[in-house]
């Protein structure tokens, strides 16, 4: 587990790199990013929901990107963009596709769904943040 | 004031956050809040994915409107935040609209990390990516050689201008294919699978879905789905890459599979 909360570390950074993410925040998107992994996997592993885990650590990642966002006077999605790129269904769409090729079409159409549910999950989590963080700010 | 040239940098500030894959909240609340600095009655920003409008109005002034079609993009938040700080330090008065504009032109041109840390970036996505998903060494290897693959494969469509579907496939097609070889011929036993959806990690449209799904739900349905399209398009071309991939090395590999 600390290993993977490592591996997470280093993926986010990894990424911001090719996102230009500016130099000064690596680090805090890093951390950010590994602590919604953290959570990922202790949900994961104590519900055994890959939407749960997904929908939960989404909804810390975009916690901690707002208040980052609010702290450095910096936009939003600078935080939240590498931050859930964890939680992203990368392995649902590949493992659907990897049924379709070994022709299975039952677990197919059963990740096709888990990838569509994960993305429903994470839209939520931001959804649900981002509206917390609007309500009671005027126009 | 020049209002001219306020419209000018509003727009200029626009189109670079929408290049850079800002929200479109984002963008039209940067090119608002500029523009009302002209103190004038009417001023409007439309903003869509692919192109920006911006007008002011005034019985005392004729009226200044400007379109701008934008057809690239290339995410680079670095630019969205530094856009972001010059219209707060120009609306605070901390900065003249002729400081802006020059500013927003140096903006437009920024990069940060040379090319090279690029590649780096997609090698690292890829190990540590394996490292996440319970890859051991010897995974962690294989996935620095197919990142290695995925940065040249980049390279290469970027090159020859290869559209986005077919680069996004082509670069799936060759990140599935050298895993699969790899662990037939050089590493026996690693775990192709993850090794796989850690290197397809920086194709898979996350950062087009996040901004999709939070113009949606601000309201602004038309940039919305046409970004949701633009995700299920990138995803289509990755998974038929990777399917691609399998499919020859099944054929050259004598038509079993083992998994």
């Amino acid at each position: 587990m600390v290993i993977q909360t490592v591996g997470a570390f280093f993926a986010v950074i990894s990424f911001s790199l090719i996102l230009e993410l500016p130099k000064k925040y690596l680090v805090l998107s890093g951390t950010i990013g590994a602590v919604g992994w953290l959570l990922y996997l202790f949900v994961q592993a104590a519900a055994g929901s890959v939407i749960a885990a997904a929908f939960l650590s989404t909804l810390l990642v975009a916690l901690f990107s707002h208040i980052a966002a609010r702290v450095c006077k910096a936009p939003v999605t600078v935080f939240l963009v590498a931050g859930i790129l964890p939680s992203v269904p990368g392995a649902s769409i590949y493992r659907s596709v990897s049924y379709v090729i070994s022709n299975d079409p039952v677990l197919s159409s059963h990740y096709l769904v888990e990838t569509l549910q994960v993305s429903g999950a994470i839209a939520m989590a931001i959804f649900i943040m981002d509206s917390l963080f609007r309500l009671g700010k005027k126009k | 004031m020049n209002d001219k040239l306020l419209v000018e940098t509003a727009v200029l500030a626009g189109e670079i956050m929408l290049i850079s894959g800002a929200e479109i909240f984002r963008v039209e609340d940067t090119i608002d809040h500029i523009l009302r600095k002209a103190g004038r009655n009417t001023a409007e920003a439309i903003v869509f994915s692919t192109g920006i409008f911006a007008s002011l109005n005034d019985p005392s002034i004729e009226a200044i409107t400007v379109a701008r079609r934008v057809t690239v993009r290339n995410t680079n938040l670095n630019r969205v935040y530094l856009v972001n700080d010059v219209s707060r330090k120009l609306c605070a008065d901390l900065m003249t609209v002729e400081e802006a504009f020059e500013r927003l032109k140096e903006i437009r041109k920024t990069v940060q990390f040379h090319k090279r840390l690029k590649d780096m970036g997609y090698m690292g996505v890829a190990v540590f990516f394996t490292l996440l998903l319970g890859g051991n060494a010897r995974d962690c290897m294989a996935a620095a050689v197919t990142g290695a693959v995925l940065a040249a494969a980049m390279e290469i469509s970027q090159k020859i201008r290869l559209n986005d579907f077919c680069a996004n496939a082509f670069c799936a097609f060759l990140i599935a294919l050298t895993t699969l070889f790899l662990e037939k011929w050089g590493l026996s036993g690693i775990k192709s699978d993850i090794i796989i959806i850690g290197a397809i990690m920086p194709l898979v449209p996350g950062v087009i879905f996040t901004t999709a799904i939070r113009d949606t739900l601000n309201g602004d349905y038309a940039s919305g789905t046409a970004r949701i399209v633009e995700a299920v398009v990138i995803a289509l071309a990755v998974a038929a890459g990777v399917g691609a991939g399998m499919g020859l090395y099944q054929w050259l590999a004598g038509g079993y599979f083992i998994w």
